[in-house]
C-alpha cells in the first residue's frame, strides 16, 4: 500500500488518519462484534456459576433453618468455586480492556508477543478452541510499528481457522522469527492443512494488506507464515532494529 | 422432598463447576440427575434409557449441544430437551426449535424458571407418551381382530419400534 512518509494530519508511522479510518471499516467492525460476544459468552458462563452456586448456598440455609445439619465441606467448596469465578471474571474482564484499547492508536509501536498473548488468550474463549503456545526470541523484543488492531484481526483469523478444523484437543506453536531488518515473521506450526485452501479470504487478504501484512502457506510443513512488517513506513529498517538471521538459517535453528 | 419432582434429568454441560452446582440443587429439589461433561458421554448415557429430560448446554467443545439434541431426538422417541446457551441468538434458537428442542434457556437464567420448564418438559413428556400408549391400544385392538398370531407379534414389533 502506498503510505506516505510525511504530513501534517499523521498518526504514528507516517501514516494519514483518512486511510487509517478507512481500515476500521466493516471487516473491523465484524472481528471486534465476533471478539466481544465470545467475551461475553464467557463471562456469562461465569455468571452461571456464581448464580448456581449461591444459589446452592440458599438452599443449604433454608434446609439448615428446616433442621437439616448443614455439610462444612459442601458450604467451603461453594465459597472457594465463587472466588474461582470472580477472578476468573477479572482475568476476562482484563483482556477485554486490553482488546478494547487496541482501538486508541491506530499505528503504534507494539511488542508482537503482546499481540500473540492477547489472541492466545481471546481465541481461548471459543468453545473449539485448541491450546496455543507462545515462544519469544531469546533477548530480543520484537517490535513492529503497525496498527495492532488489523494484526490481531489477521492473527486471531488464521487462529480461530486452524481451531475451527482440528478442535480442542489440538496445539498451535505460534514463534517470531525475523526474516531480515525490514519484516518479523509469526510462524503458526501446527495450523491445519485443510485451511490452506481456504485461508486467507478476501476479507482478511485485504484486512492484510492494508497493513502490509503478508501471509504465506508452507503444506509439508503444516505452518503458515505471517509476515509484519517492523515499520509501515515503506517497510524501511527501524533505529534499534535486532541483527536477523539469513531466512533459510532461522527456520533451520528452530526447535 | 416433592414427589412431583421425581423425575429422571440429565444435564450436560463442560463447565464442570456450573455442571455440579446446578445438579447439587436440583437433587436437594428431588430431582434425579446424571451430569455429562460432553455430547459424547451425554448420548452414551442416554443409551442406557430411562431420561425423561434432558438439559443440554448449546456450546460445548467436540460435539456440540445441537448435535446432541439432534441425536438425543432420533434415538429416544420421547425425550424432552431443554437448551441452556451464554451465547443466544435468532438463529440458534430457531435451529434448536427445528430439531425439536422444548425449550431454549439464556445462561445466567432464574433457577426457578428452570424448575417450572422441567417440570411443563415432563408433563408434555407424559403427555405424548399417554397418547401413543393410547394410540397403539387401539392399534393392537384393531390388530387382533382377524389377525394370526405371528401377523401380530410382527406389527406389535413395528409398533414397539422406537419406544425406548
Amino acid at each position: 500500500m502506498d503510505v506516505p512518509a510525511t504530513g501534517n494530519d499523521v498518526k504514528g508511522g507516517g501514516v494519514p488518519m483518512d486511510n487509517v479510518k478507512e481500515w476500521f471499516g466493516y471487516d473491523s467492525l465484524a472481528f471486534f462484534g465476533k471478539v466481544n460476544a465470545s467475551i461475553s459468552h464467557e463471562l456469562k458462563n461465569v455468571m452461571a456459576i456464581i448464580s448456581e452456586t449461591t444459589g446452592l448456598l440458599g438452599d443449604l440455609s433454608e434446609m439448615a433453618r428446616g433442621g437439616t445439619p448443614l455439610d462444612p465441606d459442601m458450604l467451603t467448596s461453594s465459597t472457594e468455586s465463587i472466588i474461582e469465578e470472580i477472578q476468573r471474571g477479572f482475568t476476562i474482564i482484563r483482556q477485554m480492556n486490553r482488546f478494547s484499547h487496541s482501538v486508541d492508536t491506530p499505528v503504534v509501536s507494539v511488542d508482537l508477543m503482546e499481540i500473540l498473548d492477547l489472541v492466545r488468550n481471546l481465541s481461548g474463549y471459543l468453545s473449539f478452541a485448541g491450546k496455543i503456545s507462545l515462544h519469544a526470541i531469546d533477548g530480543v523484543t520484537p517490535m513492529a510499528t503497525t496498527c495492532p488492531f488489523i494484526l490481531q484481526a489477521v492473527i486471531y483469523q488464521a487462529v480461530v481457522c486452524s481451531f475451527q478444523n482440528t478442535g480442542p484437543g489440538t496445539k498451535l506453536e505460534l514463534s517470531i522469527l525475523s526474516q531480515n531488518n525490514s519484516t518479523w515473521r509469526i510462524l503458526f506450526d501446527g495450523f491445519c492443512p485443510k485451511e490452506f485452501d481456504v485461508f486467507p479470504d478476501d476479507r482478511i487478504k485485504r484486512m492484510a494488506a492494508s497493513i502490509g501484512v503478508s501471509i504465506h502457506s508452507d503444506r509439508e510443513a503444516n505452518r503458515l507464515e505471517i509476515g509484519v512488517p517492523v515499520s509501515m513506513e515503506g517497510l524501511a529498517a527501524q533505529p534499534g532494529a535486532p541483527e536477523m538471521p539469513a531466512e533459510e538459517d532461522s527456520l533451520r535453528n528452530r526447535p | 422432598m416433592n414427589p412431583e419432582n421425581a423425575i429422571n434429568i440429565l444435564l450436560v454441560d463442560d463447565e464442570v463447576k456450573f455442571l455440579t452446582a446446578v445438579a447439587d440443587r436440583l437433587t436437594l429439589k428431588g430431582f434425579t440427575v446424571t451430569t455429562a461433561t460432553d455430547g459424547d458421554a451425554a448420548i452414551e448415557a442416554a443409551g442406557k434409557g430411562g431420561f425423561d429430560v434432558a438439559v443440554v448446554d448449546l456450546q460445548m467443545p467436540g460435539t456440540d449441544g445441537a448435535e446432541v439434541l439432534k441425536i438425543l431426538k432420533q434415538k429416544h422417541k420421547f425425550i424432552e430437551i431443554i437448551m441452556l446457551t451464554g451465547h443466544a441468538t435468532v438463529d440458534s434458537a430457531v435451529e434448536c426449535t427445528k430439531l425439536g428442542a422444548f425449550k431454549y434457556l439464556e445462561k445466567p437464567y432464574d433457577f426457578d424458571k428452570l424448575i417450572e420448564v422441567l417440570k411443563d418438559a415432563y408433563h408434555l413428556r407424559m403427555q405424548k407418551k399417554f397418547e401413543t400408549n393410547a394410540n397403539r391400544m387401539e392399534a393392537i385392538q384393531r390388530l387382533s381382530m382377524g389377525q394370526s398370531p405371528l401377523g401380530i407379534l410382527k406389527e406389535l414389533a413395528k409398533l414397539d419400534d422406537g419406544q425406548k
